[in-house]
């Protein structure tokens, strides 16, 4: 018994303070201004908050947006992102509509753009794309005009685009050409006039500032867990705010 | 006590109380996001977790259960019994959903909060409630943490088809269950969720492979004996196996050992899916199950020890101890979410939730009259 004792208070001191060191490791979520650039002036989503005090937005995407890997759905960044907005931009009504299915790729997405963001009658659409793209080995090429396709579907429903690219995460980090399909996604973003919310770099900050993985990213190497979700939730919301009211 | 849990027309196997038990302690524990105290669970260590445990030992006990009944009634008895089983564990899942769906709803009044209703707003609660209702009922709807019950409802009630099966064909059964695993994998098959577009988180066409390897173990039992033929380099490559997800691990907390993992390395494992299972879970489990199978003979002495016996009695009633769990899990995640969140906090609630699963499984046994005797 008393051996029995000593164990679980071993176990217990044990879990405490490695946990306690753990903790204290916590880092803040947090973005240096320039990487919350969005290289874009976002008008139609500026007039639809001055002039209709109301912002429609569609968060198109995969498993990052349908919320897969935070342990609550409140978690998800779409969700914290209309959390954040409601609270930045008092007064304005604010609708994010969740049109995230896990596992699809750009060339799924722009399948279903029309459908999707038609309906909702979006004035902007966030579009989190390029990791299946880049898992699955998209050509380049055929990646790049299955964006342009999209925002062009998107545009002629009246939407404003971000595109929001890749996680900062094992899985995407261990790809040979990840950096690749964020290039690209940003010579879309340029080409075509629209803003880049750029997660990989922003992520990949965190990391350099020594921020483990373990914090942000689920056991899978892949996805975002509670952490990562909300953060990238604040920080677009932070975005999008600071574009629209500089 | 001790000289009763020998009883029975066969000797129980208390290994498989003790580690059942110790993996809904991890099940409960792990639940708990962000929990400080999941330092002392195996995901921390490794690709698998509780989980994998929790589904291998309900397949083994599954074939204990009823492969003896079938044996003496017949079949169609047996499969009747499996069948009633599955009935239980249904009611189970549904009746969790009410008290879930009911503590969140009795926090938000009471404390006057409208975020917890959001949340089941979010679920898919909210948009429809009939609609989600009849989801609930076919298993298409299930709301965090209520993912591993209806996985077990639907293995389970393959397995009282596959009963005969497997026990005439242990090896034959193992190989079409990895045919099924990996169609499932390849072309990416799963059970479709609600809302629509969503899958289920633990995809039983993947997951029914760690049951049946449970299974085929349960039936092959002392024919497993052939692997002692190769037991130094199985122990070395279990060993080095085990060492190499320890590393893998710990680089997800370490940022310098991360560096050092070379990135054709994380080309080959990543991503490593708890949806569809990844093989190299599957591995990790079996390489862990493989060194306790040799360290751990069922005659040690140490898996009699009284302070072991609350993980044991645990184990012993896994059914109502898991939903005791599940509940408590979502209790802790309300109080540390909405009160306070520290890791005294943290701790608190875990071993709280640890002795309040407990003392349900006395409860459970002093009911019983003694050490129960448990369908899987």
């Amino acid at each position: 018994m008393r051996c029995a004792t000593l164990l679980s208070a071993t176990a217990v001191a044990l879990t405490v303070s490695w946990g306690g060191a753990a903790m204290a490791e916590q880092r803040e979520c947090r973005a240096a201004p320039e990487l919350l650039d969005l290289g874009h002036t976002l008008d139609v989503a500026r007039a639809a908050v001055t002039e209709r005090k109301e912002l429609r937005v569609v968060a198109m995407g995969s498993s990052s947006t349908q919320g897969y890997g935070a342990s609550n759905p409140r978690f998800a960044y779409p969700v914290v992102l209309k959390d954040r907005l409601e609270k930045l931009l008092p007064g304005v009504a604010v609708h994010v509509f969740n049109k995230g299915i896990g596992g699809q790729d750009a060339e799924e997405e722009t399948a279903r753009m029309k459908e999707d963001v038609g309906p909702e009658k979006a004035q902007l659409v966030i579009w989190q794309v390029g990791t299946n793209s880049a898992i699955r080995r998209t050509p380049l090429d055929k990646f790049r005009d299955r964006l342009r396709a999209g925002i062009d579907i998107g545009r002629k429903l009246g939407a404003e685009f971000i595109l929001m690219n890749l996680q900062y995460v094992p899985a995407v980090v261990a790809l040979p050409d990840e950096e690749e399909y964020a290039r690209v996604m940003a010579e879309v973003a340029r080409e075509k006039g629209t803003g880049l919310f750029q997660r990989f770099e922003i992520m990949r900050a965190w990391y350099n500032d020594g921020m483990p993985y373990a914090q942000f990213v689920t056991s899978d190497g892949l996805h975002l867990n509670d952490f990562g979700q909300k953060c990238i939730g604040r920080l677009l919301s932070e975005a999008i705010v600071k574009t629209i009211r500089p | 006590m001790q000289g009763m849990s020998a009883a029975g027309p066969s000797t129980r196997d208390i290994r498989l109380d003790l580690f059942r038990g110790l993996a809904l302690w991890f099940i409960f524990i792990d639940h708990i996001p962000t929990n400080v105290v999941s330092w002392l669970t195996v995901r921390y260590y490794g690709f698998s977790d509780a989980t994998e445990i929790f589904v291998f030992i309900s397949g083994y006990t599954a074939v204990i259960a009823y492969s003896r009944m079938m044996a003496r009634q017949g079949w169609p008895m047996a499969a009747a019994r499996i069948g009633r089983r599955v009935w239980q564990l249904y009611v189970a899942h549904i009746m969790l959903f009410a008290f879930f769906v009911a503590q969140i709803a009795w926090v938000s009044i009471a404390r006057d909060t409208p975020a917890l209703i959001e949340e089941m707003e979010l679920m898919g609660l909210g948009e429809n409630p009939y609609r989600a209702l009849l989801e609930t009922v076919l298993l298409k709807f299930r709301p965090v943490n209520l993912d591993v019950l209806p996985l077990y409802i639907v293995v389970l009630a393959s397995f009282a088809f596959m009963l005969p099966v497997v026990v005439r064909w242990p090896r034959g059964t193992v190989a079409a269950s990895f045919v099924l695993y990996a169609a499932a994998l390849h072309f990416d098959l799963n059970l479709p969720g609600y809302p629509d577009g969503k899958v289920w988180f633990f995809n039983p066409l993947a997951w029914q492979f760690v049951f049946y390897l449970g299974a085929a173990a349960a039936v092959l039992g002392p024919r497993l004996a052939v692997l002692d033929r190769f037991k130094t380099p199985l122990t070395a490559a279990a060993v080095a196996y085990l060492g190499f997800s320890a590393v893998i691990a710990t680089s997800w907390r370490y940022n310098a050992l991360a560096e050092l993992i070379p990135s054709w390395i994380g080309r080959v494992i990543y991503p490593i899916d708890k949806t569809n299972i990844d093989v190299l879970r599957v591995a990790h489990f079996l390489a862990i199950a493989y060194l306790v199978r040799l360290a751990v003979p069922a005659s040690a002495r140490f898996l009699r020890w009284r302070i072991l016996e609350p993980i044991r009695r645990c184990g012993e009633h896994s059914l109502q101890i898991f939903c005791l769990g599940t509940f408590l899990a979502l209790s802790a995640q309300i109080i540390l979410a909405d009160y306070e969140d520290s890791i005294m906090a943290q701790v608190i609630v875990s071993l709280s939730g640890i002795a309040t699963m407990s003392i349900a499984a006395y409860g459970a046994s002093w009911y019983k009259g003694g050490p129960g005797r448990e369908e899987a």
